[in-house]
């Protein structure tokens, strides 16, 4: 009879840099967790700067897990897992993800350069905001009263996503000179 | 898979189209979803235990309701209407302010007088509290 051999999972560089990103989010995600917000419900989501930055440079794959990881361990780190918090983060990072797929898809086809991290930044915010929404009346607040907070909340998701965007085309800028 | 970066700038020309489309949008929404809902039209004030009058929300006017506890005031004002004084203690009534808006709602628990605020078409079938 011989003894089971363990099991060795070997992380490839693929999965130690994505390690390394999302952990870097999920820094991003928790301090910003600590900064109080001037309206409920609003705040700039700078971890995704670290997705922008992982898409155009690695792909949409790249970014769905440093996204999805960030959510999920990110919210185990404050505390907020399985809470409403936590659903609507999902919610948001599913549908930004979504959204970027198309536009990632898409972009090929684009006369010219394409989106840059920018024109990616609003469509993801626009989508994550959306996707919220949708969850929020569908779950938490089953009253299309909520649906009043539409335009505020959108013109902060434009605003932050172009913020966040410059951010990312900085630093890609930045990488790229190096 | 190390992609080129797409663009020297901060922008790209499809950036600027994204950022303008989103900027079409935000007025479309505001126009569409800020709105508080139509004007009302008539308000009904209501005295527990009493048949709910109408009041026509044109003409401006006070009038003093009886309630268990004295008279509230309530004024109406070009298409508005609002306690102005009542007989409670909070005075939660009179800072509820303005109703102008359909489904808009007051009431001086109290004093046992409701305000509700009615349009031409309105949003609710019914309301319970």
């Amino acid at each position: 009879m011989s003894t089971p051999q363990p099991l060795h999972l070997h992380a490839s560089r693929d999965d130690r840099r994505i390690a390394a990103l999302a952990a870097l989010a999920i820094a991003i995600h928790v301090i910003e967790a600590a900064l109080p917000s001037p309206l409920p419900g609003i705040k700039p989501g700078l971890a995704n700067v670290i997705t922008l930055v992982v898409l155009v440079q690695y792909g949409w794959a790249d970014a769905a897990w440093v996204s999805l990881l960030r959510v999920f361990a990110g919210s185990l780190l404050i505390g907020s897992f399985m809470t409403p918090t936590f659903a609507l983060s999902l919610a948001g990072a599913c549908s930004s993800l979504m959204m970027l797929a198309l536009a990632w898809r898409l972009n090929p086809l684009l006369p010219g350069q394409g989106l840059g991290a920018v024109g990616f930044g609003v469509l993801a915010s626009m989508a994550h905001i959306g996707g919220q929404l949708i969850i929020a009346r569908l779950l938490f607040i089953p009253h299309d009263g909520l649906f009043h907070l539409l335009p505020v909340l959108m013109t902060a998701a434009v605003l932050f996503g172009i913020v966040s965007g410059i951010i990312s085309q900085s630093i890609l800028i930045k990488l790229h000179q190096d | 898979m190390i992609k080129t970066i797409n663009s020297p700038g901060l922008f790209t020309k499809a950036d600027i189209v994204i950022i303008c489309a989103a900027l079409l949008v935000l007025p479309l929404l505001y126009t569409q979803f800020w709105g508080n809902g139509s004007q009302g039209e008539i308000a009904r004030v209501q005295v527990a235990g009493h048949e709910p009058l109408q009041i026509p929300l044109q003409r401006s006017q006070r009038y003093t309701i009886k309630g268990p506890l004295g008279a509230s005031i309530i004024e109406v004002d070009e298409g508005r209407i609002r306690f102005v004084s009542s007989p409670c203690r909070n005075k939660l009534c009179i800072h509820s302010g303005w109703l102008q808006h359909d489904a808009d709602f007051a009431a001086c628990l109290p004093n046992l007088i409701s305000i509700t605020v009615s349009g031409r078409n309105p949003r609710f079938d019914s309301i319970n509290f």
